[in-house]
């Protein structure tokens, strides 16, 4: 059965106890906050670490940055980012320097490809150009890289961003201009066409009436400037051929 | 399906968006067609350079046996260039001073510029200094069609007149009245 105390005596026992206790929880709080800080050191070192024993692998091998990616979203890490400027993880690894210099050779190849795909461009070509650009010493680059580095390419408000076409396909527009629906439709056949269009492609296959489908090929042509046309197309007469859909083998 | 570069009988190396049907076709969107128009710009100036071809007619893109036929047509994807379009392209590069209509005063016919009169002066003179024929009287026949063929070799007349005429800024050169013409004295200059 409890005690309980009773009169003066028992009141001050009860608030010597409830001294104790206090001071009992602010030593564990302080050894809590003290474990911390050393785990969160001891992280910080094997991060280090990592970082400078898997530099190179993390620049050179796209599937290894993958995973150093995944892992370091999955603990809230972001390599870009960190207490100063550029970020010491950024300094530890040069990410950031990577990065940054993979989206400016995005910006090259948009930019110079610009004039013959009207400012939009597939993600295996980008990649190819990319990765031609950057030489034989660049390493791999993955569709992962190019879409993070996009990101990274967000504060300057130029408005490169990726597009899903219906089928999968990603393709990165570097003009600040709003695909319709009707116009990522057009884009996704043309790109399972080789980069032909036509009219009746598109009334047979979306059965889009004709109107419709003339005028979605038309804004892209003079709008956008997203197509060339061929006056001499064999079957129609006239074709349409969206230049970020043709492939060039040179 | 891709577009890939070609190989002509004559051994020039097409540009694979020649195999690329609509590259044929005058495009209606501004900047599109002035991409277009500067590669085939580029396109012929190479190909006449390749061929030493001097003059280039709208009626070219007409006749399957012209010499231009290998750039002008693309018999593989049954596409060849309109007559309309050439005659936009010879246009632009009138403006850009990379041909000239010649004769003057029509727009069928121009003279390239693979070479620009100020570039064929330096060859003439050059041509003049190795063969040892400074300072002597030489008609146009000479020069065009000279026993040892040179740079210089099927030069049309217009062309070198005007090439002459730069060369004489510099008092390079001096047209000279001969029996069955015109000559021209090549100098040294003053260097």
């Amino acid at each position: 059965m409890h005690r309980r105390g009773v009169g003066l005596a028992a009141f001050d026992r009860q608030e010597q106890s409830k001294r104790s206790f206090a001071e009992l929880s602010t030593q564990l709080s302080q050894s809590q906050v003290d474990h911390l800080h050393a785990q969160l050191n001891q992280f910080r070192t094997a991060l280090a670490r990592f970082a400078t024993t898997h530099r190179d692998s993390i620049r050179r091998d796209p599937a290894f940055r993958h995973a150093f990616q995944q892992m370091c979203s999955s603990i809230g890490v972001d390599p870009l980012a960190g207490p100063r400027k550029g970020g010491w993880w950024a300094e530890m690894l040069g990410l950031g320097d990577w990065q940054y210099e993979l989206g400016v050779q995005i910006v090259d190849v948009c930019v110079s490809t610009r004039e013959i795909n009207g400012g939009l461009i597939e993600m295996e070509e980008l990649i190819r150009l990319v990765s031609k650009l950057r030489g034989v010493g660049g390493g791999e680059i993955t569709e992962d890289d190019i879409v993070r580095s996009i990101k990274t390419l967000h504060p300057l408000g130029v408005g490169y961003q990726v597009v899903s076409l219906a089928d999968g396909r990603k393709m990165v527009r570097s003009v600040v201009k709003e695909l319709d629906e009707d116009q990522a439709v057009v884009l996704a056949i043309a790109q399972q066409e080789g980069g032909r269009i036509v009219e009746d492609t598109l009334v047979r296959r979306k059965g889009w009436t004709r109107g419709r489908a003339r005028a979605a090929l038309e804004n892209m042509l003079l709008r956008d400037g997203l197509c060339w046309l061929d006056e001499q197309d064999e079957e129609c007469g006239k074709a349409y051929w969206v230049t970020s859909a043709m492939k060039w083998d040179a | 399906m891709s577009f890939s570069t070609f190989t002509t009988p004559t051994g020039f190396l097409l540009p694979s968006v020649h195999s690329a049907p609509p590259f044929f076709t005058q495009q209606p969107h501004p900047g599109t067609n002035a991409t277009v128009t500067e590669q085939w710009t580029t396109l012929l100036l190479a190909y006449a350079r390749h061929r030493k071809l001097f003059v280039l007619r709208v009626e070219d893109t007409e006749a399957a046996d012209s010499e231009w036929a290998e750039v002008l047509r693309n018999e593989r994807i049954n596409r060849k260039l309109l007559p309309s379009y050439l005659s936009t392209i010879l246009a632009t590069m009138v403006s850009k001073n990379l041909a000239t209509y010649d004769p003057p005063g029509q727009t069928r016919s121009v003279l390239l510029y693979w070479r620009l009169p100020e570039e064929w002066a330096e060859v003439l003179h050059g041509w003049a200094i190795s063969t040892g024929q400074l300072n002597t009287i030489l008609t146009f026949y000479e020069i065009t069609d000279p026993p040892i063929p040179s740079p210089l070799s099927d030069i049309p007349i217009n062309l070198l007149k005007k090439a002459i005429a730069v060369l004489a800024k510099t008092g390079r050169s001096q047209l000279i009245a001969v029996a069955d013409g015109e000559g021209v004295r090549l100098l040294a200059g003053k260097s």
